[in-house]
């Protein structure tokens, strides 16, 4: 389970694994303030994603690719089977 | 696990973190969620549930309490919002980075 060195590469990583079954991926986020860290774990249950920081700045594209996952989630999606106009 | 209309998710996640501020951790888990609230019927029953495709499931728990809510498309929006002013605010224990600083530069007298 390979914890990811930068954030870029992560949250292609997590929203590539989203896109391939919604229905399987869940985020995890585990927070500890007491250590100064964070976790977050994008999986569906058979690959792993993970990303562990203690910056600051990170809190704001953790919480923006969260925010970005949820929205996905409850759009209805009517890709795969683009929009034919017939 | 108790689950919570959106405003009350979020009033109860703010007591978590506040009550983990000490020792601890607070765990959010999101998740796709259909809207099924019975199991899945076994092989040659009818499945007889209409998935919806517009929700989400979001959980949240400091180790002993647990809780959760759903959110559809329609307040996806509002929540999004406060949730996000949320962890903002209260995930502030972690290091900022300045190591712009020139700290070199102290006042020569």
């Amino acid at each position: 389970m390979p914890y990811y060195q930068t954030w870029e590469e992560f949250s292609r990583a997590a929203e590539k694994l989203y896109l391939t079954d919604p229905m399987k991926v869940r985020v995890v986020l585990k927070y500890r303030h007491c250590d100064g860290n964070l976790c977050i774990k994008v999986t569906d249950n058979a690959v792993c994603l993970q990303y562990k920081t203690d910056q600051a700045q990170d809190v704001k594209k953790i919480e923006k690719l969260h925010g970005k996952l949820m929205r996905l989630m409850v759009s209805k999606e009517t890709h795969s089977g683009s929009m034919d106009t017939d | 696990m108790v689950l919570l209309e959106n405003d009350s998710f979020l009033t109860e996640l703010t007591r978590l973190f506040q009550k983990c501020r000490s020792s601890g951790s607070v765990v959010i888990t999101l998740k796709k969620y259909d809207g099924r609230t019975k199991p899945t019927p076994r092989k040659g029953n009818p499945d007889t549930f209409e998935p919806s495709d517009n929700k989400c499931l979001i959980r949240a728990s400091e180790g002993k309490k647990k809780i959760s809510t759903v959110v559809n498309t329609k307040e996806v929006i509002k929540f999004q919002m406060a949730y996000s002013n949320l962890l903002r605010a209260h995930m502030d224990g972690l290091k900022k980075k300045d190591k712009k600083s020139k700290s070199k530069k102290t006042k020569a007298t």
